[in-house]
């Protein structure tokens, strides 16, 4: 081994994407691309498949859809089942390949069935900035806990399993409370376990709060025009002992048969100047925080991790005007410069010209891509 | 592709119905078994009704066995004031390889499942109880799962089997032996942690 490559290995500390291979995913019926680390520029018009690629990418890291549905909507017309085949290059090498159809899903790491989530989970870690980011601010209580539990989930040891163990307890529980006859023992087996893995995420998402937030801070600092306080705040919907709010929840979950009180109700809260974000912020406001959100993320992710996370990017560029565009960029320069990967989707006319020129252009077209010439 | 006779197809399909065994498995044993030395497959076929016709459960613990009751609840050496609870027949085994424990078992048949529809009235506790009044019964040792269904049974049965004044404990968890921690996922290096216990002075 010449000393180039050990110079090499150090640096690629970080995890990155090597191989795709893509079958009967979205518009691509066969698609198989090599990329390097760095800065991946996917260009193309409207609906020639440069979102499906990102959604591919995240589909690895995550195994969902960023785009919020399910693997149906993911197959390409006319055929039974998608695959996604991924080669993800770290401290060591990784062969990913997931299969699904209605009747059949298969994800295997090399060449092992995965039995367990959280075996999973790490393999690759990404972070996506897209339209739909939006909703954190705007949507449901549901979305931000989505946020904090992915976030948790890639940086704490643990903390899958423990969310799985709620949610069961949580189905269990609630599947008893739908019972004719309410059998009150039971319920307090069930009550048992749902309080201890309960107390458990609320534990986590507490302390991750004071982590957090100073870094949404700083993100929305650099790209916002203003110099508005901002503030996160973890509101957990039971303040104080879980036991003693599911006592006092009884008569009430009783009438509607569910469990009201939980950590399965939590929310973020987000002020901007003291006031909520989601009511009293401007479009612009709401977009320049729900990228500060993302990019907090992947800071934290560097943080804990030591490497950046892939940064997917869809989109996000045209809506973003010089000034945020200029707050925006140094997390992307110091992705690469830390040897991370990122891939960006731009239409032909608004791609940022003002990146560095180090950077693999590709051409999407139909369901193909293709390396576009260096620039003239 | 050529076309199997039907009894070949049927047997194939009969096995295909085994636990772990997938269609090309099935397909595969069915072959070989129509190749098979006669005198082997008539055994096979006198043991396997043999076996399912003389083995039942232990109408009072709930084992696997040939005789009424089993072994176990039938040795007078076994300490009938200890129980020890569990899921399966075959969690049995497990105990009685490392040969250390004395007293005797219950099977439950499984653990609650609400979303399953398993509720304790599919589950062997009235014969549970039963047992404990009429055998002088003082300890109970819950050896259930450690999911969350296999927990809410503990706490389940803890709650129901104390309220009769009996002693209530359930196996300790936490790392295998012999393994360093390097391989305990944290879930269970946590647990191990909670259930520590103090040294003894040596």
């Amino acid at each position: 081994m010449g000393l180039s490559t050990l110079t090499t290995e150090r640096q690629t500390d970080s995890v990155h994407l090597v191989h795709l291979r893509l079958r009967d995913f979205r518009n691509y019926t066969r698609l198989e691309v090599e990329f390097r680390p760095g800065f991946h520029l996917l260009l193309g018009g409207n609906a020639q498949g440069k979102t499906n690629l990102l959604e591919a990418i995240y589909l690895i890291a995550t195994l969902r859809s960023f785009r919020g549905v399910g693997g149906a909507q993911m197959v390409r017309q006319d055929a039974s089942g998608y695959f996604v085949g991924a080669t993800i290059v770290g401290t060591s090498t990784s062969e990913v390949k997931l299969y699904w159809s209605v009747k059949e899903r298969r994800l295997s790491r090399n060449g092992t069935p995965v039995k367990r989530l959280s075996d999973y989970w790490g393999t690759l870690r990404a972070v996506v900035f897209c339209t739909e980011d939006l909703a954190l601010i705007k949507g449901t209580a549901r979305i931000r806990r989505r946020f904090l539990d992915l976030l948790l989930a890639q940086t704490s040891p643990g903390y899958l399993d423990t969310l799985l163990r709620y949610t069961q307890a949580l189905r269990s529980r609630n599947a008893l409370l739908k019972q004719h006859r309410l059998d009150e023992d039971q319920l307090a087996g069930f009550t048992q376990e749902l309080v201890g893995a309960g107390q458990e995420l609320m534990r986590e998402r507490r302390a991750l709060a004071p982590r957090i937030a100073p870094m949404v801070q700083s993100a929305f600092h650099r790209i916002a025009e203003q110099r508005d306080a901002l503030q996160w705040e973890y509101a957990p919907q039971v303040d104080g002992d879980f036991n003693v709010a599911l006592a006092a929840s009884r008569a009430r979950e009783r009438t509607l048969r569910t469990t009201v009180v939980g950590p399965h109700r939590d929310d973020i809260q987000l002020l901007i100047n003291g006031r909520s974000a989601a009511h009293y912020s401007s479009e612009g406001q709401k977009r320049t925080l729900a990228l500060a959100l993302k990019m907090a993320q992947a800071e934290h992710l560097t943080e804990v991790h030591g490497a950046p996370p892939l940064l997917l990017i869809d989109d996000v560029m045209g809506e973003l005007d010089a000034n945020r565009r200029a707050g925006f960029l140094p997390l992307l320069d110091r992705a690469r410069g830390a040897g991370g990967q990122v891939f960006m989707t731009c239409t032909e006319e608004n791609w940022p010209r003002d990146l560095a020129s180090d950077l693999s252009r590709w051409k999407v077209q139909d369901g193909q891509l293709r390396r576009a010439v260096a620039d003239a | 592709m050529t076309v199997l006779p039907a009894p070949l197809v049927q047997l194939a399909a009969a096995l295909g119905r085994l636990p772990g065994i997938g269609p090309r498995s099935a397909e595969r044993l069915s072959l070989h078994l129509v190749q098979a030395d006669k005198q082997f497959v008539e055994h096979l076929a006198a043991v396997l009704v043999g076996a399912r016709t003389s083995v039942g459960p232990c109408q009072t613990c709930g084992a696997l066995t040939e005789a009424q009751p089993c072994g176990i609840c039938a040795d007078p050496n076994r300490d009938g004031s200890v129980l020890c609870i569990v899921e399966r027949p075959v969690d049995i085994l497990g105990f009685e390889k490392s040969r250390s424990f004395k007293g005797r078992y219950h099977v439950l048949g499984g653990k609650l499942s609400p979303t399953q529809g398993v509720g304790p009235e599919d589950l062997r506790i009235a014969e549970l109880e039963r047992r404990i009044s009429g055998e002088g019964v003082n300890e109970i040792i819950l050896a259930l799962g450690s999911d969350v269904e296999g927990d809410a049974t503990s706490h389940y049965l803890a709650r129901r089997l104390r309220a009769v004044g009996l002693k209530v404990t359930r196996l300790a968890q936490g790392l295998p032996v012999g393994s360093g921690l390097e391989y305990a996922d944290e879930l269970t290096l946590g647990r191990a942690l909670e259930g520590r216990r103090e040294m003894s002075p040596g």
